[in-house]
């Protein structure tokens, strides 16, 4: 029902920036990069064939490099997805993981065939 | 201990039983409700099967539905147009 | 002119109906007029809570497809004068009224009334869609509770997109021991999440379940936690600016004694 097109702030063909909150229930299906200016809640949904940016807690579920590009990132200032997924892998977050994570920026890439999320240190 | 007091001065006054009753009553309410929805068809269906026995006049035809304390009867008023029947010398 | 404001929440029983009757009922106290509008097609509640189901003659649907003029289907609450209800149908379900009939109706409400209230049923289909279509805001019922957030998330988005901007929310059902011991969401958790402002706190009370077993609104009640809730509520309504503070959820210990011998 929402169009989440409503809430675009710019794109560049490869680019598009979203304003946020991404609320649960909606979906940003890009083909390139994608942005977001806010939260993105549990129950929304972001796929994207490039990189994900977020600027603000990242807590819906995520799929960057959907079409197979590997080398896709996923980068929140608070990373707390319900699914996260890069290329071909998904991920679903281990027991006890929301507890001591989404307290700094961190982004999530493909290293040896594995998710792996680190600090974000620019 | 307030609680205890409460109950001491409310005993006949239970919201519980007032609920019980209240709800007694909205869901007879709800039930003839429901059934005056197919009455329409009812009214239908009762002249088109009496209208093979006898002519009746339709637009003076009542069907209702009486409640009586919990008890639900289905009262039809249909006026019979005296020529086309053979059933009128039958007293019954 | 009058505003029509449309309660809603996404998730059921989380307590849509129960904040319309006692919004609308301090509202009145207040001295505005009031209307509640139950758009529940098929499940109606409002009629129960306000404790006048039994002086339903015409609802919503008998309006909309004019078998009765608006005045006739509104019922007079027992006690306030200028607080009306608008049954929902129970016989029929949420396809019998369209958006149009309600646009429609809550317009000729608005000329007459300083507040209609939609009370919106669960879900985010017909129902819903019929609910907000006449509305000139939207509040949003929750409770400290993963499923009620998420859903108040989802119909916070899905209002946003129909035009209905800056829905405010009401957090119902808080119980201060819990928070206190880090079992329930507190408002700030769930305020960080919705993004949205809030227009009150209601403290969970046994009085609510008493005050609809009865029929009488809490919000006439001065000893009720949550009545006191409600009719802060209602004064934000009405562009009051009445602080949050812990005291709303407390009743003095002379109060909760009064309360037992005054009925």
């Amino acid at each position: 029902m929402a169009n989440p097109i409503m809430k675009q702030l710019f794109s560049d063909g490869d680019t598009i920036l979203i304003e946020g909150p991404l609320r649960s229930g909606q979906c940003v299906t890009f083909d390139g990069n994608v942005v977001v200016r806010g939260d993105v809640n549990a129950g929304a949904e972001i796929v994207a064939s490039g990189h994900v940016l977020v600027f603000g807690a990242l807590r819906g579920m995520v799929h960057g490099g959907a079409c197979g590009m590997e080398s896709a990132s996923v980068l929140a200032l608070s990373l707390l997805p319900t699914q996260l997924r890069i290329a071909g892998h998904i991920t679903c977050p281990p027991q006890g993981y929301y507890e001591h994570a989404g307290h700094k920026p961190e982004i999530a890439r493909l290293a040896d065939g594995k998710v792996v999320i680190e600090e974000f240190l620019a | 201990m307030l609680d205890f007091l409460r109950k001491w001065f409310d005993k006949d006054h239970k919201s519980k039983a007032v609920a019980k009753e209240r709800l007694r009553l909205v869901l007879v309410q709800d039930r003839i409700d429901t059934r005056s929805e197919s009455l329409e068809t009812l009214k239908n269906d009762l002249i088109t099967v009496i209208g093979r026995h006898m002519a009746i006049d339709t637009t003076a035809m009542d069907v209702t539905l009486r409640k009586d304390g919990e008890q639900v009867a289905i009262v039809a008023n249909i006026p019979v147009l005296s020529n086309q029947t053979n059933l009128m010398t039958e007293e019954k | 002119m009058g505003e029509v404001i449309v309660i809603t929440s996404g998730k059921g029983g989380v307590g849509k109906t129960t904040a319309t009757a006692n919004i609308g009922t301090a509202l009145a106290q207040m001295g505005k007029k009031v209307v509640l509008l139950d758009t529940d097609i098929g499940l109606r509640n409002l009629d129960v809570v306000m404790g006048l189901e039994n002086r339903i003659v015409y609802d919503l649907v008998d309006v909309a497809e004019k078998r009765c003029r608006l005045k006739q289907a509104l019922i007079k609450d027992k006690k306030l004068d200028t607080l009306f209800l608008l049954p929902a149908a129970q016989t029929r379900d949420k396809t019998a009224i369209t958006q149009a009939d309600m646009t429609k109706i809550t317009s000729k409400l608005r000329e007459e009334y300083d507040y209609v209230l939609i009370d919106c049923p669960a879900g985010i289909e017909q129902g819903f869609k019929n609910a907000i279509a006449g509305a000139d805001r939207a509040v949003v019922v929750t409770t400290p509770e993963v499923s009620a957030v998420r859903d108040a998330d989802r119909i916070i988005g899905l209002l946003e997109a129909a035009g209905l901007k800056d829905p405010k929310v009401i957090i119902n059902r808080i119980r201060p021991d819990m928070v206190r011991k880090g079992e329930m969401m507190d408002i700030g958790d769930i305020l960080e999440i919705l993004s949205v402002e809030l227009v009150g706190i209601v403290a969970d009370d046994e009085e609510i379940v008493i005050s609809t077993n009865r029929g009488e609104p809490v919000a006439k009640n001065d000893f009720s936690i949550a009545g006191k809730c409600f009719r802060n509520i209602a004064r934000r309504f009405n562009g009051e600016n009445v602080p949050f503070m812990n005291r709303e959820f407390h009743v003095s210990f002379w109060q909760k004694l009064r309360s037992v011998f005054v009925k």
